[in-house]
């Protein structure tokens, strides 16, 4: 803990634990969600328009992406996707409101990345039982038994770092060139700051977001999906 | 306040944020869940539901139409079928009415004939009969009228020729 770097801020502490920014910003998130949900799913009409269409849209978007990718049998899996997707994508993209993208720190993708993973396990057991999904580990033979589990264990680590990795990266570069626009010339407004950094937040929030967001999903239906075959 | 927002975690590491993320991960899995998944999609759900129902219900009565409309063809067909049985047979009996009045016309007209006939034989008769009566008083007049007068042979004769043209050839018609 320290004052420099690029670590998230302490909003507050319980007791001794500081709580960062990360949370109250995913706590603002989830109260966003939460209004959206509540209004959108107000009042449906059979006709939708407006912010029942986008809201239809949504929701259809994301059931047919999870069955499509895991299955007709697995629908009921399409919350989960939508909650990974809307949290991860909202998350990534909150940077253009001056906020710190909650993915931008390792507990939020680490959390998210080693749920997928015990989900992973957990229904790649139930579904095949717990002793064909062992065997699963000594194939195609024994010998490579360590190998397999240190490519199980590598999947929730590669998913959450690399979540935090492209997020922290456009953070970190975006707050540098703001640092680097502001000192120009030495100027008492730093008038360079309005205007150019414009391209690499489309770049590292909106595209890398966006497309970080889609990774991680995509792959966290095709981990389950795949323990569960 | 500010010491404190300036104060920063470390970027790259595990703290106790990580039991508040998945905390709130599961919250917020658990209001989607339950405030947009499951009510936007049993709301869609229904709706394709209805809407393929009321096609079926479409297709339904499309098909009951069709089949009342098959039904009511072959009944007009029918009816106008017979129709036309009725019209061909009431055209027969009506003929075969017509024939037989006419045949039966002939018949009065026949038996008119024949009892005309037989009326005017028997006037005939009748008429001749009344003739021969007649011839037998004149004969029987000429025969007294003979018998008183002594009559000459002119006499005679004159009588004679008067008979005959009294009778006339009523005689020899008969």
């Amino acid at each position: 803990m320290g004052t420099d770097g690029f670590g998230p801020h302490v909003a507050f502490y319980i007791g001794d634990i500081p709580v960062s920014e990360t949370v109250t910003v995913t706590w603002f998130i989830m109260a966003f969600l939460l209004i959206f949900s509540i209004v959108a799913t107000r009042n449906m009409k059979k006709e939708p328009k407006g912010l029942q269409l986008f809201t239809e849209t949504l929701v259809k978007t994301i059931n047919n992406l999870t069955t499509q990718n895991m299955g007709i049998k697995n629908a009921a899996w399409a919350p989960y996707v939508g909650t990974l997707f809307l949290l991860i994508g909202i998350s990534n993209i909150i940077g253009l409101l001056g906020l710190r993208p909650p993915t931008a720190d390792l507990n939020t993708t680490m959390s998210l990345s080693i749920t997928t993973f015990v989900l992973t396990q957990f229904f790649g057991m139930k579904s095949k039982g717990p002793l064909k999904y062992g065997k699963g580990f000594l194939e195609p033979i024994p010998f490579l038994l360590p190998l397999n589990i240190i490519g199980e264990l590598a999947n929730p680590v590669s998913l959450g770092f690399r979540l935090f990795g492209n997020i922290t990266a456009g953070v970190v570069i975006m707050s540098l060139v703001y640092g680097a626009l502001g000192s120009i010339l030495g100027l008492a407004v730093p008038i360079f700051e309005a205007g150019i950094p414009v391209v690499l937040h489309i770049y590292f929030d909106l595209f890398s977001g966006v497309l970080q967001s889609f990774i991680f999903t995509m792959l966290t239906m095709v981990f389950v999906s795949g323990a569960m075959e | 306040m500010s010491m404190d927002l300036a104060l920063r975690l470390g970027l790259v590491e595990l703290n106790w944020n990580f039991v508040f993320q998945l905390i709130n991960t599961l919250i917020l899995f658990l209001i989607l869940r339950h405030f947009l998944f499951k009510p936007v999609t049993t709301f869609m759900q229904n709706r394709e539901n209805e809407i393929k129902n009321q096609i079926q219900d479409a297709k339904n009565l499309e098909e009951q139409g069709l089949a009342f409309k098959g039904e009511y063809e072959g009944k007009l067909k029918h009816a106008e079928e017979e129709g036309k049985e009725i019209l061909r047979k009431q055209t027969q009996i009506a003929e075969t009415k017509a024939i037989e009045i006419v045949k039966s016309a002939e018949a009065e007209i026949e038996s008119m004939k024949v009892s005309a006939q037989k009326e005017l034989e028997r006037e005939r008769v009748k008429a001749i009969n009344e003739l021969k009566d007649q011839i037998s008083e004149l004969t029987i007049l000429a025969a007294s009228q003979v018998v008183q007068k002594n009559l000459s042979e002119s006499d005679h004769k004159e009588l004679i020729d008067k008979f005959i043209s009294e009778v006339g050839d009523t005689r020899w018609q008969n």
